[in-house]
């Protein structure tokens, strides 16, 4: 179980990424990005391509994939922001998921449908405990996903670039009103998750099913774990991720539960949804 | 020249044109109170300059520059502030960081707490927690610590007792003495044309009455029938 759970930790600390993520789109932005992890995916095959077929050195080509998932991701806000900018929060996702089918459909008729020969980034063993080994991705992974909601959290409550974000995000008209650029906030906003998503899934995609549809889908898992924040608090986004990650290789260990690994999400976000509106159902059913 | 210039600015919504042909300018120091039946179109021609809505025919002019198609933002850069209708609080901010936000210096800050004392003594609650008055005065606070050249406020006294707005109206007196051009918007007919030098009255879309304010308060009769449309 122990070394099943430590080996869901490299796919827990992305979904945690990807969760952060995901809430600060959703606070700040008002978007449930369903392309999150598809604009990674396609920065990342970018890179993998770049590396094959030009000969570009493994980190370059990750750099250049890493700036084409931000770019991608900008761009995309850059969209929503100008034809969007006033339409509510379930218009502006629905347009991420035409962008996630776009992508998986793009990256099929670019790279083939075959899984990708990626390069790892960060090869080897980080140490071991108990004799079970903990990969360099993995503790890469987690120390990331707590920094990076650490220093989301002190931009967004100690600088002044993260309270007009706050402002923004409370009241856009108003926060216009008073001279806060609502459009290159956004797009600033967009940019940075793209990101990071991308960043992340650079690292731990060459240790994973690594095919497009797979990496793609990587935003259920997260919008599990944001979920367990109410896309609101980046704290238990981390923790849902991390958990979620470490109970699915945990459960992949057993071999008469290790199909469940997959339907962990759903049953998860199932569960929350239920939780979060039992006192609704409750308050009707009088 | 510093005026804020309304030239005969027609706004549209939905159908029909809530506000016809309006044309007003406001002096640097000087109040002018716009009042009106419900639904006579005063939001809508607040909004109209400030950018919140476009105008459908006519011109708004910050100084000298043209701004009618201008964002709101960039009206905003110009010294245009608009306290809209409701209380517009940033309800998860606090109230310092409400006036951090359109404060350049910490200077700034301290000296518009200091006209404000009972926000003074709250200025890490949220603004959420603050009662009625205490938030229309962030909102307000907010206004002033940007240092507009010209205010737009929209009825600031809705849901407040008269009390608390008596307390507020001084404020705003003051900041004209600094040198704003203030436009009023306000239900209380008479407390507002009592600060104003300069006032409007509009009724269904149309300016009914267009002059001293004094006048307006001395002639009721005038009053009456510019509410009706006469
Ligand atoms: N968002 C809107 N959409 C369509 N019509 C509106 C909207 N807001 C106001 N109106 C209409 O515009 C007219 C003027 O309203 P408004 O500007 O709010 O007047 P006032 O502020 O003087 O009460 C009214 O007839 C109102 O019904
Ligand atoms: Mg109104």
């Amino acid at each position: 179980m122990l070394q099943g759970a430590l080996a869901g930790l490299a796919a827990g600390g992305l979904y945690a990424v990807l969760a952060v993520c995901l809430t600060l789109m959703s606070r700040l932005v008002r978007v449930v990005n369903f392309s999150q992890s598809a604009t990674g995916m396609f920065g990342c095959y970018v890179a993998v391509w770049l590396s094959i077929h030009i000969g570009l050195p493994t980190w370059a080509a990750a750099v250049v994939g890493i700036v084409l998932g931000s770019a991608l991701s900008a761009l995309l806000g850059w969209i929503i922001s100008t034809w969007l900018a006033e339409a509510d929060i379930g218009t502006r996702s629905a347009v991420t998921v035409a962008v996630l089918l776009l992508l998986i459909s793009l990256s099929f008729i670019l790279f083939g449908n075959k899984p990708q020969p990626f390069h790892p980034l960060l090869p080897g063993p980080a140490f071991s405990v108990n004799g079970v080994v903990v990969s360099q991705v993995t503790v890469v992974t987690v120390v990331l996903s707590v920094l990076i909601a650490l220093g989301c959290r002190a931009l967004l409550t100690k600088t002044s670039f993260g309270l007009e974000l706050r402002a923004l995000s409370e009241r856009p008209t108003t926060a216009e009103l008073m001279g806060i650029p609502a459009k290159p906030l956004a797009v600033a906003v967009w940019a940075a998750t793209g990101l990071l998503s991308t960043l992340v899934i650079t690292i731990v995609a060459p240790s994973q099913s690594n095919d497009a549809t797979s990496l793609s889908m990587l935003v259920v898992p997260a919008s599990a774990a944001a979920l367990l924040g109410g896309f609101r608090r980046l704290d238990l986004a981390v923790v849902g991720g991390l958990v979620l990650g470490m109970a699915q290789g945990a459960v992949a260990q057993v071999d008469s539960l290790s199909v469940v690994r997959y339907f962990l999400p759903f049953l998860v976000i199932v569960g929350l949804l239920l939780w979060s509106q039992r006192k609704e159902v409750w308050d009707v059913a009088r | 020249m510093s005026a804020l210039q309304v030239k005969d600015v027609t706004v549209t919504r939905g159908a029909g044109a809530v506000i016809r042909d309006v044309a007003f300018s406001l002096e640097p120091g000087r109040i002018t109170a716009l009042v009106g039946p419900n639904g006579a179109g005063k939001t809508s021609l607040l909004e109209a300059i400030s950018g919140v809505i476009p105008a459908a025919s006519g011109s708004v002019h910050i100084g000298d520059t043209e701004v009618t198609k201008h964002s709101r933002v960039a009206r905003a850069k110009l010294g245009l502030a608009h306290i809209e209708q409701g209380r517009a609080v940033f309800p998860g901010l606090t109230v310092m960081e409400n006036l951090k936000l359109t404060a350049r210096t910490w200077p700034r800050v301290e000296e518009v707490l200091a006209l404000f004392p009972e926000l003074d003594k709250r200025r890490n609650s949220p603004t959420a927690l603050l009662s009625g008055g205490e938030q229309q005065m962030v909102v307000l606070a907010r206004a002033f610590a940007a240092r507009p050249k010209f205010l737009l406020i929209d009825e600031m006294s809705l849901g407040l007792a008269p009390v608390v707005f008596t307390r507020l109206l001084p404020m705003v007196t003051r900041f004209a003495e600094e040198g704003a051009a203030i436009l009023l918007v306000e239900q209380f007919t008479h407390l507002a044309l009592g600060v104003s030098q300069d006032a409007i009255v509009v009724s269904s879309g149309k300016v009914t009455y267009q002059g001293s304010a004094q006048d307006l308060l001395n002639s009721p009769e005038t009053l009456h029938s510019a509410y009706l449309g006469e």
